[in-house]
């Protein structure tokens, strides 16, 4: 490596008054989830509009013989996911004041909750009342349904994972930017669910 | 030489330092610091020695250069292909191919090109050289960034295995059902084909992200949007690109085709209410805008080179970045024009018609920038330079017959024969490939140190712009003359065979030039002359940092005042100072004017991202032979991400927390 450039060189200002830790769009985390939610948002938009695509194969939704789905199962899941936002707000909050406790306590309600979620969505998946690979209209409903959930999996394990480390080591402070990034991303998982669920489950009713 | 800037015009966005940081005074750094924080820097920011810190590696510098060459290996790997193909073809009934053969090396040629080295090469040389134009010390996700290497070479591996145990796809590049699906298509080599593609889309997705963070978030103090360099514009345009792109053809290869063919489902299957044409759908959205992901990245290049050598900033900056932005825009309009073979309302297809001929219009107003750009400069005639005017003569090429085919009756002639494989090879070697080599010319000693020979430069320039327009020239002639693409051989009475000869003897000559290319790159590497911070006497920041850079990029933060930072201040640039040097921390300035914001801790050297990249290598590959290989993957992902967040977690710092409300000291 050769030598650096040559001096003298002029500062105009100092650094070492700024923060190292920052929070929402001020981190760089924020920006790199948010990358990752409209990609993944994108992504479930590109199958929705396949799903309608298909939809004009047929003169029936659901294709004859094929049952509509229930509703149910997928209604109380819709809720629950609704209300899993709540202790994530709570901990969102918790984490720009910087307390540890109301992080501990939110991160472990957001948690259980969320562990529910995988259970009803398997359920969920067999609401539908058609299988993958009955028709189209299976393979669409199916696609939607369990990218959804795989994404939602891997927010799932982040939420609960970053719960242990709370629980179980002492995080660095750094971390409580961590803790709002996820409940960032948690919100938009819950949220879009919404468009989906009334797609999927309430669409056939109604075309 | 005398100084390039007194002969430059006054540049009106240069205005005096924006308070860089409000009430600092002015301080002068005396060598003994400068060199003290450089030595200080290097313990920090260097990758660990050895194979452990080779498989451990995150500098964005050393990813980038992995990548680079991988690609670079993909395109000798597909030119083998693609001189096979021309050696079968140069004349009638020749015997040395079979058809089987001939299927797959159609397929992994395109592939290739596409998926394994166009677009790879196009974000990596963005992952090298965007932190470095900022001003920033790394790129945004280091390990995100190691991570989509891993996983993109994985891919590679996958398909040329796959190839030499003759497993190689075979349904061309675009994977067309129903051909490529299960019913006509049975084995594994279709699902090679979907497996390789979903690898280079997570890793162009991760590239993607990385580039638009850093670009948004880490630029220079100064470095408002206004200012940023036009390679940056073009890189973080096609990053948007790549996030709107890839998910389309991720889905419809991972989730549709894919799954179609393993466990049923019906996307693509008529008789079930499936549909073929949704493929071409997907398929062509995100195709089309791929080639402008391959595209767009040579314009920024090239806007580099022809201001460096035309000795004068460039004309019409804020032109080429609307150009650049509109162009990102149409892209996206105009897949149908693909399908005009397809029964597609009339409509629609004078919709994309008039779409596929607007979109030449941003393109025209960048490449006159240039011409005015060069004609008022005074320009060099570097080897870097032949290669931009040999992109001049063979992309406009390639533009004006991609102008005939957007009008349906004439595409509808010659769909799918050799002037189609004459338009979209003279796209994307005179749009693509020649502005890399003069990417190759301008940057190597940024990264080497060392300058390429321009002797041999030439020999290469020449060699390769002529050999490439002596072989595909006489295709545009094959094509009316009714020659498919994508057959193994043809009859001696259809007369194609002097024409096919002549462009094998032009694929040779340009096999010739980058056979000259890579002992011109084998010598330079150790043996080329020095290059120094600044050879070509440029303007951008990565001038301001010794090549090669050092691990950290910068021993302080530059401060941006102008466009062209090193003509408009000269050397050395003014900076900040402050930023650690005994740990790993780079600068987060504000989205729109650049303003320092805070001090980003930035990860270590991690073996995670491998580790990672192996899982899901696993899952993917496995998915072909077992679905249930889906599941095993899911599973030591979860335990590859807890893995990494350990990793993570465990260094504890103080850090100065800023809530909002006040900043707290805390660990």
């Amino acid at each position: 490596m050769t030598a650096p450039r040559p001096s003298p060189q002029e500062s105009l200002g100092d650094l070492t008054e700024l923060p190292t830790v920052t929070f929402g769009h001020r981190s760089l985390m924020w920006w790199g989830t948010l990358g990752f939610m409209v990609i993944e948002g994108w992504t479930l938009a590109l199958i929705a509009a396949m799903y309608f695509y298909v939809r004009q194969n047929f003169l029936d939704w659901p294709p004859m013989r094929t049952p509509l789905p229930s509703l149910p199962i997928p209604t109380i899941g819709l809720a629950v996911m609704l209300v899993s936002i709540v202790p994530q707000i709570l901990a969102d909050r918790a984490s720009r004041r910087l307390d540890l406790g109301g992080v501990k306590l939110w991160l472990l309600i957001s948690s259980l909750i969320s562990l529910v979620i995988p259970v009803l969505r398997w359920y969920e998946l067999w609401s539908l009342n058609v299988r993958w690979d009955s028709n189209a209209y299976g393979s669409a409903a199916w696609l939607l349904v369990a990218t959804h959930a795989t994404l939602l999996l891997l927010d799932v394990s982040d939420t609960v994972g970053i719960t242990l480390f709370y629980w179980f080591r002492r995080m660095p402070i750094k971390a409580m930017s961590d803790v709002a990034d996820n409940s960032f991303y948690w919100y938009f998982m819950a949220l879009i669910w919404v468009p989906i669920y009334l797609i999927v489950y309430v669409g056939p009713y109604v075309f | 030489m005398t100084d390039p800037i007194r002969r430059l015009p006054p540049n009106e966005s240069a205005v005096a330092a924006p308070g860089v940081l409000p009430g600092a005074r002015p301080t002068t750094l005396s060598d003994e610091v400068v060199l003290a924080d450089a030595a200080a820097l290097e313990l920090t920011w260097a990758d660990k020695p050895g194979l452990w810190g080779w498989l451990t590696a995150v500098d964005h510098k050393t990813i980038a250069k992995r990548y680079i060459f991988t690609a670079f290996l993909m395109f000798i790997a597909g030119g083998i292909e693609a001189a096979l193909m021309r050696m079968q073809l140069s004349r009638p009934e020749n015997t040395l191919i079979g058809p089987d053969r001939y299927n797959q090396l159609f397929t992994v040629h395109g592939t290739t090109m596409m998926f394994l080295f166009a677009v790879p090469i196009m974000t990596a040389m963005g992952l090298y050289f965007v932190p470095l134009m900022v001003g920033a010390r790394s790129i945004a996700f280091p390990r995100l960034n190691a991570f989509g290497y891993y996983t993109y070479l994985m891919g590679v591996l996958f398909m040329y295995v796959s190839l030499f145990i003759n497993m190689g796809p075979d349904a061309g590049w675009t994977s067309y059902p129903p051909l490529s699906g299960p019913q006509f298509s049975p084995g594994h080599r279709i699902d090679v084909w979907a497996q390789v593609v979903t690898f280079t889309e997570i890793a162009a997705l991760a590239a993607a992200v990385n580039i638009i963070v850093t670009t948004f978030k880490m630029r220079a103090p100064g470095m408002s949007l206004n200012r940023i360099p036009l390679f940056v514009w073009a890189q973080v345009t096609v990053a948007f690109m790549i996030i709107f792109a890839m998910p389309a053809v991720a889905t419809a290869s991972t989730l549709q085709l894919a799954s179609d063919r393993a466990v049923g489902t019906h996307w693509f299957n008529p008789s079930e209410g499936g549909d073929a044409l949704l493929w071409q759908h997907i398929f062509w959205f995100f195709g089309h805008p791929e080639v402008y992901i391959i595209f767009l990245p040579a314009l920024g290049f090239i806007t580099s080179i022809v201001e460096t050598f035309s000795r004068r900033r460039v004309f019409g900056y804020t032109a080429i970045v609307l150009a650049n932005i509109t162009t990102g825009f149409f892209a996206f309009g105009l897949w149908v024009h693909h399908m005009f073979a397809t029964p597609i309302p009339e409509l629609g297809q004078s919709l994309f018609t008039a779409a596929s001929m607007v979109i030449a219009v941003p393109t025209g107003v960048q490449i006159f920038c240039w011409l005015v750009t060069m004609f008022s400069g005074r320009p060099r005639l570097t080897t870097a330079m032949l290669f931009i005017l040999g992109f001049f003569f063979t992309f406009v090429n390639g533009g004006l017959t991609g102008v005939m085919l957007a009008s349906v009756a004439f595409d509808k002639q010659v769909h799918d024969t050799f002037f189609v494989v004459a338009h979209f090879h003279y796209v994307l070697l005179g749009g693509g490939v020649m502005p890399l080599f003069a990417a190759f010319y301008f940057w190597f000693p940024k990264v080497t140190g060392r300058m390429l020979s321009e002797t041999l430069g030439r020999w290469h320039a020449w060699l390769f712009i002529v050999g490439i327009n002596v072989a595909f020239f006489p295709m545009h002639f094959l094509g009316l003359n009714g020659m498919p693409r994508r057959v193994y051989t043809y009859l001696a009475e259809t007369g194609w065979g002097p024409l096919n000869e002549l462009a094998t003897i032009g694929a040779v000559i340009a096999v010739l030039g980058v056979a000259v290319f890579i002992v011109n790159a084998a010598i330079s590497w150790r043996g080329g002359l020095f290059a120094g911070a600044n050879p070509w006497d440029s303007y951008g920041l990565e001038w301001a940092t010794p090549s090669p850079a050092p691990s950290y990029n910068f021993v302080n933060t530059p401060v941006v005042l102008g466009r062209h930072p090193l003509w408009d201040t000269g050397s050395p640039l003014p900076v900040v100072t402050g930023l650690r040097t005994d740990r790993r921390e780079v600068l987060v300035t504000t989205t729109f004017d650049a303003q320092p914001d805070s001090r980003h801790k930035h990860p270590t050297g991690s073996i995670w991202p491998l580790v990672l990249a192996l899982v899901m290598a696993e899952l993917w590959i496995g998915s072909i032979f077992t679905p249930w290989a889906v599941l095993g993957g899911l599973g030591l992902t979860l335990l590859g991400m807890l893995g990494w967040g350990l990793q993570s977690v465990r260094e504890q710092d103080v850090e100065r927390v800023d809530t909002g409300a006040e900043i707290v000291e805390a660990a």
